[in-house]
């Protein structure tokens, strides 16, 4: 079943000419002129252009240099590959760059196998989903720093509820201190992390579930295949665009905004939970080295592009 | 959605173990979620010595609404909420209008450079925040935006149009566009079948992605307390965040913050609710 | 047009116009944006303008002392307003540089002691020497304070409030342990803290703050034991055997001893707090600012004490607090604001609604402050603690490099010679020579 042709921008089926009165009509008639695809995207690439080229490119060239802002006096003088060589040798990088890993592939495949479940289940649309529905998204709503300090105060070593429970239940012996302990730190993380971003796989699935007929089901399943055929053959094809698009976002997300990491361990203890972005931005704005930071961020970059690219490509979503 | 239906007798012993599954998922799902979520209401009623205690009060021994009224008297919390009400308004108003038109033609048009702007798009989004934000800064100085709603607004709208491009982008995908051959051999336009046609079967999509723009304004923090002043279009992030002093944490307080901090998006939530269900019902989804 | 199609193209005709009504907004907003904009951007070029005063205050007594300062200030300065800015203090430097980049900074901040030498490198404070040494208050202060606030002979700001540094004690468990009073020499302090731990009680004997901010007392330590940080030029003048020896005996108190409790490497203000708060720990380190939170929760069972010295002196600092000017177009109303702090009553007034010890040896030795004997061992450490270390890059250093290397000697991931190294190789990176 091809769901994805596509058209060429000036070879769409014929249109019976009926010719439209008033300005809305006029505006309509635009679209039909040849450009039509590229006017649509003036809009946006203007406005993303204008205020994101300047600073990623300025960015892009700080980290050839080197910028001691607390040192101003020093200049910024052009030091090519310096900056990157450094990162060849920092421990430190090399710690975040490995926890960066994890992080984002620990993560992306969490949240999104639990948000698929999820939504899955929540497309049976049952009694009583509505109001789930509303509440399953709710840790998503919930602004990072009361997140954050809630998941702390949840795990606390002293006044968490976690703990309090786990050793009522004869689980634990003593309280543990999940954020500052070196094996728990980090999937102490990645739960509140899971918690928190779930829902987003959830509301873009459910919303993928929801655009595929029921009928592709029914006729499946007349010609006798099981929820596991009909799911593999109908489901998964069909919500691949919304997959693709969803999992590349929230692995941008991932390395880029460390929110709850922030408040939960910052970067520590030891560093057991620093990841890139968070290196980066202490790189800038605690030790003020923006020349530094500024190449840590190109890495970042590069790799996620790479990714990226090579995501996409797998999937064959843009091929269509 | 798909409603549970048994078709025939042997289906419906499969669709009842499905359903309890379902009920299962849902179930366990949700009290992952809520459980959180209810334990910082139940501290945005407690007072401060009643968190910060030896023992665990799982039933407070005193309820108090403190929190909440000292909440709603300091920090000009009116005012800030107003303002994020705003800037998120014009970050989903601009990224769903640009955002839409862009993702539609880069869904069903093939062109030169397609696959290279679907990457840009990324790229910009790729970008870590640190360097964005000096320039930024100077950028919004310049044209005179600084520490205002519109301009933090713009601010956001560079990295989460991209999102939304991407997101709509595989919404449309999932759209069959021989609906819109078929209106245009009907005579529509190429605007008239977008906006009769695909707009209406979107519409799950579109809500959700505006819903995303939306929580990601409203919640979003470091652009707006580097860009913004108390005097001017300060968010409520930055106020919640201000609570967080150093040399304390009123746990009651902040808990009571993130409470109120939800009721807004969750009206606006049943609000979009009940238009995608109207949607739904009215449009009808055809294969 | 079917019903059905009548009514998908009315709903997409919704669509599109709520979409013409966004536009309607947005056009309105950023005209309105930017005619507002361009309103307040007038209005600052007037002579009267208010003065903007960033500052990184937030609990309810602190902005409840603010206030009354401010109020004074308006007495005696009727026409000049003030507008104050609260940012968060963890993200008060990142604002500060990101507006010392953009050329946004106000009129007067808040400059604590260890940022003094950034602030300065990034030109974000300029030198008030005329002003203060024209101030009928100038000699009200010691110069030891002064001192914080002078690099190169220029001085960079006027002095609000201090942070004296003591610790907390709980004066029931000394004395079921039997134990005569506070130690008064490190190795007093490493005994009692052994002494006091009790794990069948549940309690320990010192709150080691292994989180964010455990770093300043850790260098404290370091220099108690004599290693130096920095020599005069701003150079690394680690010296890393004292400094092993250092980290050794103060974390050892955790790896070996087992007195400190099991969250201690992430234990952060708060925790430091809520474990002293709710008797787990016998012993912290903190200063004059948490006095009243305090002994709000235990009263009489606590009682405060000087830091204790080890062999090169003693384990702590005063760190006074200033403000400053990173811009001077409003140097002559600015500067009433900034010296409004130094006035007696001002600081008694912050200093009875906050409890932060006020930098005027006038005031100091107010019968006030005398009289409370909370206060004994603030008075006695300002006779003897010196400042914390200053140089460009020190908070960057103490937070990237110490913090971590302390956290992994604590988790066992590193010894502390090994830890001494890395922060040795650090503070060469930081200071650049």
């Amino acid at each position: 079943m091809a769901v994805r042709e596509r058209t060429d921008a000036a070879v769409s089926p014929p249109r019976e000419v009926r010719p439209r009165a008033g300005p809305l009509g006029q505006i309509a008639e635009i679209s039909e002129r040849r450009g039509w695809a590229y006017l649509l995207l003036l809009p946006s690439l203007l406005l993303v252009a204008a205020v994101v080229i300047y600073p990623v490119g300025s960015g892009f060239l700080l980290s050839f240099r080197r910028m001691l802002v607390n040192r101003p006096r020093l200049g910024t003088p052009w030091i090519g590959l310096d900056n990157y060589r450094a990162i060849l040798e920092d421990d430190v990088f090399r710690a975040a760059a490995q926890n960066t890993v994890v992080w984002v592939v620990g993560g992306a495949i969490s949240q999104f196998l639990v948000g698929l479940i999820a939504a899955l289940a929540l497309n049976r649309a049952l009694p009583g989903f509505r109001p789930a529905r509303v509440l399953i998204l709710l840790p998503w709503l919930l602004p990072s720093v009361v997140a954050g300090h809630m998941w702390a105060l949840l795990l606390d070593a002293r006044l968490g509820v976690v703990n309090d429970l786990l050793l009522k239940l004869g689980v634990l012996d003593s309280p543990v201190a999940w954020f500052a302990s070196a094996t728990w730190a980090f999937p102490s993380v990645l739960l509140a992390e899971l918690w928190r971003w779930f829902p987003f796989f959830t509301l873009f699935l459910l919303a993928g579930l929801g655009a595929i007929s029921e009928e592709l089901y029914d006729a499946a399943a007349m010609d006798g295949a099981g929820y596991w055929r009909r799911f593999v053959d109908i489901t998964v094809p069909l919500l691949q665009p919304v997959i693709v698009a969803s999992v590349v976002l929230r692995v941008i997300g991932l390395v880029n905004s460390p929110d709850l990491l922030v408040v939960l361990t910052n970067g520590g203890p030891g560093y057991k939970t620093q990841i890139l972005s968070l290196y980066a931005f202490q790189t800038a704005y605690n030790s003020f080295n923006f020349g530094y930071a500024a190449a840590i961020s190109v890495v970042m970059l590069l790799v996620l592009v790479v990714f990226t690219i090579v995501y996409i490509r797998v999937s064959r979503v843009t091929r269509e | 959605m798909a409603q549970s239906r048994d078709l025939f007798g042997s289906q419906r012993r499969t669709n009842w173990m499905l359903d309890g599954a379902a009920y299962l998922i849902v179930g366990l799902v949700t009290l992952f979620a809520v459980f959180p979520l209810a334990w910082t209401l139940l501290t945005s009623f407690k007072l401060e010595r009643d968190i910060v205690t030896e023992t665990i009060q799982y039933i407070p021994h005193e309820l108090t609404f403190d929190n909440y009224i000292t909440l709603w008297r300091r920090s000009g919390f009116p005012r800030l909420m107003a303002n994020s009400a705003v800037v998120t308004a014009l970050s989903v108003a601009i990224c769903m209008l640009f955002g839409s038109l862009a993702a539609y033609s880069i869904s069903r048009y093939r062109f030169w450079g397609r696959g290279l702007l679907l990457v840009f798009y990324l790229v910009i989004r790729m970008f870590p925040f640190v360097l964005l934000l000096v320039p930024i800064f100077v950028m919004l100085r310049a044209i005179h935006l600084l520490d205002t709603r519109t301009g933090l607004a713009l601010a956001y709208t560079a990295f989460l149009l991209p999102v939304a491009v991407w997101m709509l982008k595989g919404f449309f995908d999932a759209i069959p566009p021989e609906l819109e051959d078929a209106s245009r051999v009907d005579g529509s336009t190429r605007l008239g079948a977008l906006v009769r046609i695909v707009l209406p079967l979107a519409a799950p999509g579109m809500i959700a992605t505006a819903v995303f723009v939306a929580i990601a304004a409203w919640n979003e923090f470091l652009f707006a307390l580097l860009l913004t002043s108390s005097q001017g279009s300060r968010t409520w992030p930055v106020g919640l965040q201000l609570m967080v002093g150093e040399f304390q944490l009123p746990w009651g307080l902040l808990s009571a913050g993130g409470v109120i901090s939800i009721v807004p998006i969750i009206i606006f939530f049943a609000f979009v609710q009940r238009s995608l269900v109207r949607g739904l019902t009215a449009g009808g989804l055809k294969g | 047009m079917s019903h059905d199609q009548g009514h998908r193209f009315a709903q997409a005709a919704e669509a599109v116009r709520l979409h013409r009504r966004d536009l309607l907004r947005i056009a309105t907003m950023t005209g309105a944006g930017a005619a507002l904009a361009l309103h307040g951007l007038g209005r600052a070029k007037a002579q009267d303008a208010p003065i903007s005063y960033w500052h990184h205050f937030t609990s309810e007594t602190e902005m409840a002392g603010m206030e009354r300062v401010l109020e004074q200030f308006r007495t005696a300065n009727p026409g000049v307003e003030v507008v104050p800015e609260t940012v968060p203090n963890a993200d008060y430097m990142a604002k500060f540089t990101s507006a010392a980049l953009a050329d946004g900074l106000p009129d007067t901040a808040m400059v604590t002691v260890d940022r003094l030498p950034d602030m300065w490198g990034m030109e974000g404070v300029q030198p008030l020497n005329e002003w203060v040494d024209a101030w009928e208050l100038k000699d009200a202060f010691p110069e030891s304070v002064w001192s914080g606030a002078t690099i190169e002979d220029q001085i960079y700001g006027v002095p609000a409030f201090m942070f004296v540094d003591w610790m907390y004690y709980r004066v029931d468990w000394f004395e079921e342990a039997g134990i005569a009073g506070p130690p008064k020499t490190w190795q007093e302090f490493i005994d009692a803290a052994i002494k006091l731990t009790d794990p069948a009680q549940g309690r320990f004997g010192f709150g080691l703050r292994g989180g964010d901010g455990g770093e300043g007392i850790m260098i404290q330590v370091m220099q108690g034991f004599g290693s130096p940080i920095a020599d005069e030029a701003g150079c690394a003048a680690l010296d890393t055997a004292k400094t092993a020896e250092a980290m050794a005996s103060f974390l050892g108190l955790f790896t070996e001893h087992k007195a400190a409790p099991p969250s201690a490497p992430g234990d952060s203000f708060r925790q430091l707090m809520e474990a002293f708060k709710t008797g787990q720990t016998g012993m912290i380190f903190h200063h004059t600012g948490s006095l009243t939170e305090i002994v709000d929760a235990l009263g009489d069972k606590v009682m405060t004490a000087p830091r204790p010295t080890a062999t090169a002196g003693l384990v702590g600092n005063i760190a006074p607090l200033f403000n400053g000017m990173p811009k001077l177009d409003k140097a002559e109303a600015a500067w009433p604001w900034l010296t409004q702090w130094g006035e007696v009553d001002s600081e008694i007034a912050f200093l009875e609604e906050t409890g932060y010890f006020p930098p005027n040896s006038q005031v100091a030795s107010d019968e006030r402050v005398t009289s409370n004997p909370l206060y004994a061992a603030a008075i006695e450490t300002m006779n003897t603690a010196g400042l914390p270390p200053q140089f460009p890059g020190y908070p960057g250093w103490s937070k990237q490099t110490v913090l971590p290397a302390m956290q992994q000697v604590l988790l066992g991931e590193k010894t502390p010679e090994q830890a001494a190294d890395d922060l040795a190789k650090g503070l060469q990176t930081a200071t650049g020579c």
